[in-house]
């Protein structure tokens, strides 16, 4: 377990392996990506009472439930930064903060194009969901302008492993923010095999689906900028120059 | 499979019901935030290999002058 651990921080390991890896994750991700998105847009009944706009909860609930990931997978990679010293949780800690706000927006983006027309708002300050949810994305760019600002990459690891707990209980409160305060954003749906409710099998597989697709489209992202990552901190190694004259 | 189709022409399902702006936005936000958040990494790693090889070459000539201005 620990020489796995250790092997794991090390940065050419995780190049290797997430080399093999990654064609697995975007042929899974294409498949899932359009099984979904066909489904969506071509398959989804309307919903009795919103009519066609149900297709835009299925991407909506996908983004916004994987957006909920990025403060906890900071806060572990900023413990293990912290505690062993692992340069490679670093670097995805760096990148996730990046990803992580596009999904922040994405999701307040997504929401505003719903509630316009079923709300007959864009927005609203008083609903604690839609306010904790933007909240998670000013805390995300704060972490980012706070590593860019940061040159000692110590300090930097250190603040941002603290503001991502913060972000961790924000995280919770938007997770319960619809039951523990009176919101004009709905409460989940619960699942239900019965085909005759609004939230029939149809719909929440299709999400699920969609909810699959996100997730490894979140993996395959955060790969990519990682390795990025890899090659520019370890360019002096000897592998990244074998490997730069072996392309 | 066909018959689940929920539209029977294309202007129907571009139309989603009357809400075919706010559909189709989402749908584009989605695609675009997916593509570029897997394009720029893809385009980023390109760049860095090409200026590593860039570098690798010039020191190897920084080299090679060296070991000549030597003898």
């Amino acid at each position: 377990m620990w020489v796995w651990f250790s092997k794991l921080g090390s940065p050419k390991w995780f190049y290797e392996l997430s080399g093999k890896w990654l064609p697995w994750l975007i042929a899974a991700m294409v498949i899932f990506m359009t099984i979904g998105l066909v489904w969506g847009l071509l398959f989804l009944p309307p919903d009795y009472q919103q009519g066609f706009t149900s297709r835009i909860l299925i991407v909506h609930v996908a983004v916004a439930g994987t957006s909920l990931a990025f403060f906890p997978l900071m806060f572990v990679a900023g413990t293990i930064t912290l505690v062993w010293r692992m340069k490679l949780a670093d670097m995805v800690a760096k990148n996730a903060a990046i990803l992580g706000a596009w999904f922040s927006f994405i999701t307040l983006a997504t929401g505003s194009l719903w509630g316009s027309v079923m709300w007959g708002t864009w927005w609203e300050w008083t609903d604690s969901r839609l306010v904790s949810m933007l909240f998670q994305l000013f805390l995300l760019l704060g972490v980012i302008s706070l590593r860019s600002a940061l040159e000692d990459s110590d300090t930097a690891a250190k603040a941002c492993a603290l503001l991502s707990i913060v972000g961790c209980i924000n995280v919770v409160i938007i997770k319960y923010s619809v039951e523990w305060w009176n919101t004009l954003h709905q409460v989940s749906s619960p699942v239900t095999t019965d085909a005759s409710s609004p939230n029939g099998p149809e719909f929440w597989i299709a999400t699920l689906i969609m909810i699959v697709a996100v997730y490894l489209f979140l993996s395959v992202s955060l790969i990519l900028s990682t390795r990025n990552e890899i090659l520019e901190r370890e360019r002096r190694s000897q592998w990244v120059q074998d490997l730069v004259l072996k392309s | 499979m066909l018959d689940a189709i929920q539209f029977s022409s294309f202007a129907e399902f571009v139309d989603m019901g009357g809400y075919g702006f706010n559909v189709w936005s989402v749908y584009a936000l989605f695609a675009i935030f997916v593509a570029v958040n897997l394009i720029l990494p893809l385009r980023k790693k390109q760049k860095i290999i090409r200026q590593l090889k860039r570098r690798m070459t010039l020191d190897a000539e920084i080299q090679r002058e060296d070991d000549s201005n030597g003898e």
